[in-house]
């Protein structure tokens, strides 16, 4: 039987509400991380996504679609790698400050420590993504595909769990704070960039597509893209299932790492 | 969670061991090498021993932070490896490093903490309150931990450990940045909490906080136990040891190199004030008093049996 916490809830369900109580005072009583986590994608949608709709248009002349609408799963992967690289770098201050190794003595598992992580970063992700899809229907007229909706939630969910726990083995293993910002940095850039957030890859030369094909976030973001306005390359299902392995992956090392490290 | 009626040890140390493997070309650390040892319920332990003894490994052994390369640990019969949560559930601790939540109020820190230990909101709150009327920290309640000094960030992480009733509370270098009269006020707290069947165990480099508070002491050297006893045995341990202060009316010239032919454990002039501890016979030491004595007037003379410090010193000299 699960033993119960003097507050009465079980012990694991006590641990996560801790941890939410933790995250959510943490990132709601700071107006920088509210900035990071929630607004700063979709002004990447209004700013970059509008200045680029007016110039270009349709990113393709085969595609039935604005850029508006091509890029709105982009941003929602970049939210999904936002809000996982500012929980890296949170932990990342935790570790420098000493509360992380304290927290590691409090009655939890290393794995409940990090579902509890994964989850708030889950939630705001998923509230980020309300806000945005929200937002582009009403402000850009984006024309959603309800019907897919669920896919677009999925593709948050598993990605945004899945970039928490790739940017968590950096965040454990690194140990100096301008080595820590400059991977980031230099994934930030890579990962972006080299993918089918920005741009369709039809275009582009062989060299860039393969590049871009083996990068996960163009997988996250294909995903996205047909979870919002229903479009989706032929390999999709690939891309997805080659998503799900990466999560599990990153979930693996992150929780290995995490029991190295303490 | 019970604090008393168990005659178990709060902690049960058997020959533990913790090597810390050879990388990027330097050698393994012995940091600890077979220490044995055992503290009773409610007592007010200290670990002490000086820069490198193993005493942070040691705690941080005890409170799962690390595991042994071979030997066993318990905490209130609770092995650390076997079965860490429970060792979890029975400890609260305050880490070397000033370990705070930055980004939160220290009201915020403190009912978080009380969370972590499966308190209810509602009470977590409650009890913040009365400890932070108890820390004096009313007027910084509402701050943000990060906009604190350091002597005040440590004091909210000590505050930390009155948010729960964990039966051992670990303090590493609990003091540091505390003022004299705050520090004071906490040593009263701990004797209370340790009257209430708590074992505190508590690492310090100042030996006079270890002196006054500590109902047992262990040395450590080199990651062993080189002794453990209440303070009256550890005197025991060091006997023949004598701290001697001298105040002269002046001093002489050759006064430096006649104390350094007496071979002191330590040595301190100031002014015309002497402080020095002697390892020698009383015989001894009152001859070289009488011989310094000759040489010049002698306004104040003292003699005392050895201090912790004195012992500390004679212990682990190399």
């Amino acid at each position: 039987m699960p033993r119960r916490a003097p507050s009465g809830a079980t012990e694991p369900v006590r641990g996560l509400e801790a941890i939410l109580y933790r995250e959510a005072k943490i990132r709601f009583t700071n107006y920088a991380w509210m900035f990071w986590d929630v607004l700063y994608p979709l002004g990447y949608l209004l700013i970059f996504g509008v200045g680029i709709n007016y110039a270009m248009g349709s990113p393709l002349p085969t595609m039935d679609i604005d850029y508006n609408e091509f890029f709105l799963g982009g941003v929602l992967a970049m939210a999904s790698f936002g809000i996982a690289s500012n929980t890296a770098w949170g932990f990342f201050l935790d570790r420098d400050n000493g509360i992380f190794y304290e927290m590691l003595t409090y009655p939890l598992s290393r794995a409940a420590y990090l579902a509890g992580k994964v989850s708030f970063n889950v939630l705001l992700a998923l509230v980020q993504a309300g806000v945005t899809v929200g937002m582009s229907a009403l402000i850009l007229d984006v024309k959603l595909r309800p019907t897919l909706l669920p896919w677009m939630l999925f593709g948050v969910v598993v990605g945004t769990a899945g970039w928490f726990f790739f940017s968590a083995i950096f965040a454990l293993r690194i140990r100096r704070n301008d080595v820590f910002n400059t991977v980031i940095s230099i994934f930030y850039f890579l990962f972006l960039f080299a993918s089918s957030m920005f741009y369709p890859l039809e275009p582009l030369p062989g060299w860039f597509q393969r590049m871009a094909l083996a990068n996960p976030i163009t997988w996250q973001v294909d995903l996205l893209r047909y979870g919002t306005v229903g479009l989706a390359p032929s390999y999709l299902t690939l891309e997805i299932l080659a998503f799900v392995a990466f999560t599990l992956a990153a979930f693996y090392s992150g929780v290995r790492t995490l029991s190295q490290r303490s | 969670m019970a604090l008393q009626g168990n005659s178990n040890p709060a902690l049960r140390v058997i020959e533990l061991v913790k090597v810390y493997p050879s990388r990027r070309g330097r050698p393994e650390v012995r940091a600890v090498n077979g220490m044995s040892f055992e503290v009773g319920r409610g007592e007010i332990f200290g670990l002490l021993g000086p820069n490198g003894a193993g005493k942070t490994t040691t705690l941080k052994i005890l409170t799962t932070l690390l595991t042994p390369t071979s030997g066993k640990a318990e905490v209130v019969g609770f092995d650390v490896v076997a079965q860490p949560l429970d060792v979890r559930r029975s400890i609260a601790i305050v880490l070397q490093e000033t370990a705070v939540e930055l980004f939160l109020t220290t009201r915020d820190n403190l009912v978080t903490f009380g969370k972590f230990h499966g308190q209810s909101l509602a009470a977590a709150r409650r009890r913040a309150d009365s400890v932070i009327e108890k820390f004096q920290l009313t007027e910084h309640a509402h701050q943000k931990v990060q906009d604190l000094s350091g002597g005040l960030r440590r004091r909210v992480q000590v505050a930390k450990m009155f948010m729960v009733e964990t039966p051992v509370m670990f303090l590493d270098e609990f003091s540091t940045g505390m003022d004299p009269i705050l520090k004071r006020a906490v040593m009263g707290y701990l004797r209370e909490e340790a009257r209430r069947g708590r074992t505190i165990v508590l690492t310090t480099q100042i030996m006079t906080e270890a002196e006054e508070l500590c109902d047992n002491i262990l040395i450590m050297h080199r990651g062993k136990a080189i002794a453990q006893g209440d303070l009256n045995t550890l005197k025991l341990l060091a006997k023949d040891v004598y701290d001697v202060t001298l105040t002269f009316e002046k001093l002489s010239p050759t006064l430096t190199s006649e104390l350094a032919a007496l071979h002191p454990l330590r040595l301190a002039i100031d002014h015309n004030t002497v402080e020095m501890t002697l390892k020698a016979e009383e015989s001894r030491v009152l001859a070289a008093i009488t011989g310094l004595a000759a040489r010049a007037r002698l306004l104040h003379v003292e003699v005392s049996g050895p201090s912790l410090e004195d012992i500390f010193v004679d212990l682990t000299k190399e």
